[in-house]
């Protein structure tokens, strides 16, 4: 059920890198900007880790940044890392390759969870946006904003719409996508610096995955469909769970009784 | 010596930032290069909104400024809208600007030898004989200030003022080939004034027989500072060699 949902807004999401170009031909500029920074009516949007380099880059400080990034923060500590798996149009591809490869019956090597792989693999993403950020302040441009994934995506899409034709960046996201195939969706959980450095703002108070009841019939079928591989009904504070409601949907309790449920 | 030459090349030239090339500019309302490098998220915003299709977005062609806007003076000239600064997330793009007379993003350089006006004129006068003169004046007709940033020297000769936006519109237009009116983007120039005390001391830090030392002193000095004369004044005006390309400052 929440699938679907997720799935409307992913898909909207996704159409929306097309159309916005597309209305911005057409000269109507309500909503303008790709996903490295857009423009709603008024409201300013930016990825944060943009701004933030932007000011480890340029050091300084000016307002006007900071005010675009209220919105993806505050969405972050209402709702969690809802970018990623709600919006984030890479995601909608990583899970589209994932369907290919179970109609074409390829096996993808997806890693069994345990708590030590937990581990690593946070230490692997913020050790990447450690290292980033280090290279964006010593090179002084924004550096990582070449690799985002989704800013890419989009703005491949305005090139494509306005100008018809795509750069060559279009090929590091065909060989992310390709690479996906050999290793389940290593991109979103081991290098993405984008989620990585929204994930810092996760908040205790916020919407996250929770086991309600006190015992459940332990069927791990939770586990075995999370896409970060952790544990949903231990883990919904981790920083890898990006509220994207698999193991609700998946859950076979959750039919009897309230088990596995989304709580503030 | 040669690795030394090599580690400062790698080294002392970041080679993400500081690259100009004539009749390629940034958009209005851009700030100083270095700085609009380290601001430019490259969202695509200003490409985005700009109605005309000016602003491109720097390909692998342009080195590592991937993603950053870029107005190409030759193919499509900025035409003054003023609607992409104002859509800067992050001000590399001046918000409060909104006079197009206040934008800088280069000055025009007429080149005298191959402007039609110019060889017109040469021609008048019996210098050249090419039976090919003609008039032009496309850049004078074609520009947004006209008479303020370019005025008829003689009602024939184009000449650019200080008033010169940058905007490119005369690039565009000019019909020679290769272009006889190029835009020097803004900071470009700098390399050779900004560098004065580097140069100074280059010079002074090499071997003292490359110098050439002709000092002057008491009698001869004022001898010599007495046969200066100033009858003939230098011209100052588009007395310059415009360099393509500067890099790596």
């Amino acid at each position: 059920m929440i699938r679907r949902y997720r799935r409307i807004s992913q898909l909207i999401v996704f159409i929306s890198i097309f159309i916005i170009p597309l209305l911005n031909v057409f000269e109507i500029t309500f909503v303008k900007g790709t996903f490295y920074s857009l423009d709603i009516g008024d409201i300013a949007i930016a990825d944060p880790l943009s701004i933030f380099q932007a000011m480890i880059s340029s050091k300084s400080f000016l307002m006007v940044m900071l005010v675009s990034t209220i919105v993806p923060i505050m969405l972050m500590i209402l709702l969690g890392r809802v970018w990623c798996s709600w919006m984030c149009p890479y995601y909608l591809l990583t899970e589209f390759i994932e369907s290919i490869a179970k109609k074409f019956r390829i096996k993808l090597k997806k890693p069994t969870y345990s708590k030590t792989r937990n581990t690593k693999t946070n230490a692997t993403r913020f050790i990447t946006l450690l290292i980033g950020i280090t290279l964006t302040g010593i090179a002084g441009i924004p550096l990582l904003n070449l690799i985002s994934a989704p800013g890419l995506m989009s703005s491949q899409a305005l090139v494509l719409v306005k100008f018809h034709y795509i750069t060559f960046e279009a090929a590091f996201i065909i060989f992310l996508l390709f690479m996906e195939f050999f290793y389940y969706k290593f991109w979103c959980r081991y290098f993405c610096p984008q989620g990585t450095f929204l994930s810092l703002f996760r908040n205790k108070k916020g919407l996250r995955v929770e086991k309600v009841v006190e015992n459940c019939s332990n069927c791990y079928s939770c586990i075995r469909t999370c896409p970060m591989c952790i544990n949903p009904m231990e883990d919904g504070l981790n920083y890898l769970c990006h509220n994207c409601g698999n193991c609700i949907d998946v859950c076979p309790d959750n039919k009897k009784t309230d088990t596995l449920k989304f709580r503030f | 010596m040669s690795i030394r030459k090599f580690l400062q090349d790698i080294l002392n030239n970041n080679p993400f930032k500081g690259f100009y090339q004539v009749n390629r500019l940034r958009p209005p309302g851009a700030v100083d290069e270095k700085r609009f490098m380290e601001l430019c998220i490259r969202c695509a915003r200003c490409i985005e909104v700009c109605p005309y299709d000016s602003i491109k977005r720097a390909d692998l062609f342009e080195k590592l400024q991937i993603g950053t806007p870029y107005i190409f003076a030759k193919e499509r000239a900025c035409y003054l809208c003023m609607k992409c600064p104002s859509v800067c997330p992050t001000g590399a793009l001046d918000h409060n600007l909104v006079e197009p007379e206040k934008v800088k993003i280069g000055m025009a350089h007429i080149e005298q030898n191959r402007c039609l006006n110019y060889l017109y004129v040469k021609e008048e006068e019996g210098i050249i004989n090419t039976g090919k003169a003609q008039i032009c004046s496309t850049c004078y007709n074609v520009c947004p200030f006209q008479d303020k940033a370019i005025v008829m020297e003689k009602f024939i000769l184009p000449v650019i003022t200080e008033k010169c936006v940058g905007c490119g519109i005369c690039v565009e237009k000019c019909p020679t080939e290769p272009k006889s009116i190029n835009i020097i983007p803004t900071g470009m120039g700098n390399k050779d004034t900004a560098g004065f005390y580097y140069q100074r001391s280059k010079m002074i830090h090499k071997k003292s027989e490359e110098i050439t030392t002709d000092y002057y002193k008491g009698d001869k000095l004022l001898q010599k500072k007495q046969n200066i004369q100033a009858e003939e004044k230098p011209k100052y005006q588009n007395n310059f060699k415009v360099q393509e390309k500067i890099e790596g400052w």
